[in-house]
Formats: C-alpha cells, sequence, structure tokens
C-alpha cells in the first residue's frame, strides 16, 4: 500500500514537472534584468519559442534560427509592422517594440508556425 | 483577405504550388513507366498511354511554375534566394524544362507518324525522374511535411 502510494506520488511529480516545463516553453515573461534589452526567440523545430513572449514598450526581440530549414518572421496584421528576411540557419531578424499592443505574427513558408509578443 | 483575390491562391495559406506540384510528379513518373513498360513490351497502347500521361504533366507544370514564382515574388518579396530554396528554385525549373523536353520528344515521334520513338529519350526520362524527385524531396523538406503538426 505504502509502496503504490510512493509510486503514484512520483508519477504525479513526473507529470507536474512535465506540464510545468510545457508551460515553460510556450510562455515567457520578461524579468526585470532583461527588461528594455534585447530578448531572443528561437526558431526551432519548425516553432517559435517561446510562442508567446510579454515585454515591457522598447525591448528589442530578436529572433535566431536554429532550424535547418529557412523560416521568415511576419507580423500578421494588415500594415505589416515587422517582416523579416528568408532566415537561414543561424541568421537573426530583431525587431524594437515601442508601442504597447498584442502583435501576433508567423512564418511566411510555414503559416502553421505561429507566435505572439505582448508589449506592456 | 479576399476570397477572390489572386493572391489568397499564392499566399502561403492558402498556397496552391504545395498542391498543384504533385500532378506533374504523379503524371510524369508514370508516363516514364508506361514509355519503359512499353519499350520492354513492345506495345504500342502503352507507348500511347506515356504520351497522354507526359502531355499533360506537361501541361500541368505551368500552372506549378506560375504559382511557384508568383509566392516568391510575393511572398517572400522576390528577394535573392539561397540554400535550399535557391536549390528548389534551380531543381524545379530544370523538371520543367526536361518534362517538357521528354513530352516534345514523344509529341514529334507521334506527329511524324514515326512507328519507333528515339532510344535516347529513355536516359533523359532517366535523369529527369532523378531531378523531379530531388525537387520533390526539398520542396517537401521546404514546406514541412516532416515538421510536426
Amino acid at each position: 500500500m505504502r509502496r503504490s502510494v510512493s509510486i503514484a506520488g512520483l508519477a504525479a511529480a513526473l507529470v507536474l514537472g512535465t506540464l510545468g516545463f510545457d508551460a515553460g516553453q510556450k510562455s515567457y515573461v520578461a524579468n526585470a534584468q532583461e527588461k528594455m534589452s534585447t530578448i531572443e526567440v528561437k526558431i526551432d523545430n519548425f516553432s517559435f519559442g517561446p510562442v508567446t513572449l510579454t515585454v515591457p514598450a522598447g525591448t528589442t526581440v530578436t529572433w535566431i534560427n536554429r532550424d535547418d530549414i529557412p523560416h521568415t518572421v511576419v507580423s500578421t496584421d494588415d500594415s505589416k509592422t515587422f517582416k523579416s528576411k528568408v532566415l537561414d540557419t543561424d541568421e537573426k531578424f530583431s525587431f524594437t517594440f515601442s508601442k504597447a499592443g498584442n502583435y501576433p505574427y508567423f512564418c511566411s513558408i510555414h503559416p502553421k508556425m505561429t507566435g505572439k509578443v505582448i508589449v506592456q | 483577405m479576399h476570397p477572390f483575390d489572386i493572391k489568397t491562391v499564392v499566399f502561403a495559406k492558402h498556397a496552391q504550388h504545395v498542391v498543384l506540384i504533385h500532378f506533374p510528379i504523379a503524371l510524369f513518373i508514370i508516363g516514364v513507366l508506361f514509355d519503359f513498360l512499353a519499350q520492354w513490351k513492345k506495345q504500342r497502347l502503352l507507348a500511347v498511354a506515356a504520351y497522354y500521361n507526359l502531355l499533360v504533366a506537361a501541361i500541368s507544370t505551368i500552372p506549378v511554375v506560375v504559382t511557384g514564382i508568383l509566392a516568391w515574388q510575393w511572398e517572400l518579396d522576390g528577394q535573392k534566394l539561397k540554400g535550399i530554396l535557391l536549390m528548389h528554385l534551380v531543381l524545379g525549373s530544370l523538371s520543367s524544362v526536361l518534362i517538357c523536353v521528354v513530352c516534345f520528344i514523344h509529341m514529334r515521334t507521334r506527329r511524324k507518324q514515326e512507328e519507333v520513338l528515339p532510344g535516347y529519350r529513355l536516359p533523359i526520362e532517366v535523369v529527369a525522374v532523378v531531378i523531379v524527385a530531388l525537387t520533390g524531396h526539398l520542396g517537401g523538406f521546404l514546406s514541412g511535411v516532416n515538421g510536426p503538426g
């Protein structure tokens, strides 16, 4: 009985740990040290990481392509607030967010790849 | 985005290039297969089947090339390509030319009402199939067929 409780506890810890790790990958809030500086979004395995990024106004976000495939970073809005050239492996694109708001974006080569920058 | 805007058929979320490309690939490979079978079995009907497959393959390369180039010009602003994208463009163009050349050889033989197709077409067809396969492989890589989701 005691043993099964221990196993259940271990399993629960593993599940919670995995969920916590996954959540950490999907969204990210810049801490005080990173505020007003450059924050990196990694492009890898056909996804942006973190998917959602929350930063203060004035922050420069740099996307770096760590994938073997070329990708782009294009804002979803009609006026195309930001639009990168095609980024090959290890190439970077930076944009400084001066105004508060939500900035959803995607890869124009692979439209299923989406992300969002929330500027506070 | 307006559903009848021509750009909707080119832009990534509704891109037709990745849909249309399957027609020339399938038709050309089957056409070559029929041609080799016709050569081996000495059957005229198989050669006719090969001709029609190759003809439709050649015709279907037109919208594929057009949508591919428009996607490059509109989606990527016609920027100078490099790496896999450049290789895909070069091999894709070469594939289209080779498909049309093979189709032309068959068409010319039929027009001249010659009984025997020239033997040199067979190595051209083999090279063309290899180039088409390479282009398709790169296209699949680019479109994220092997990616998640």
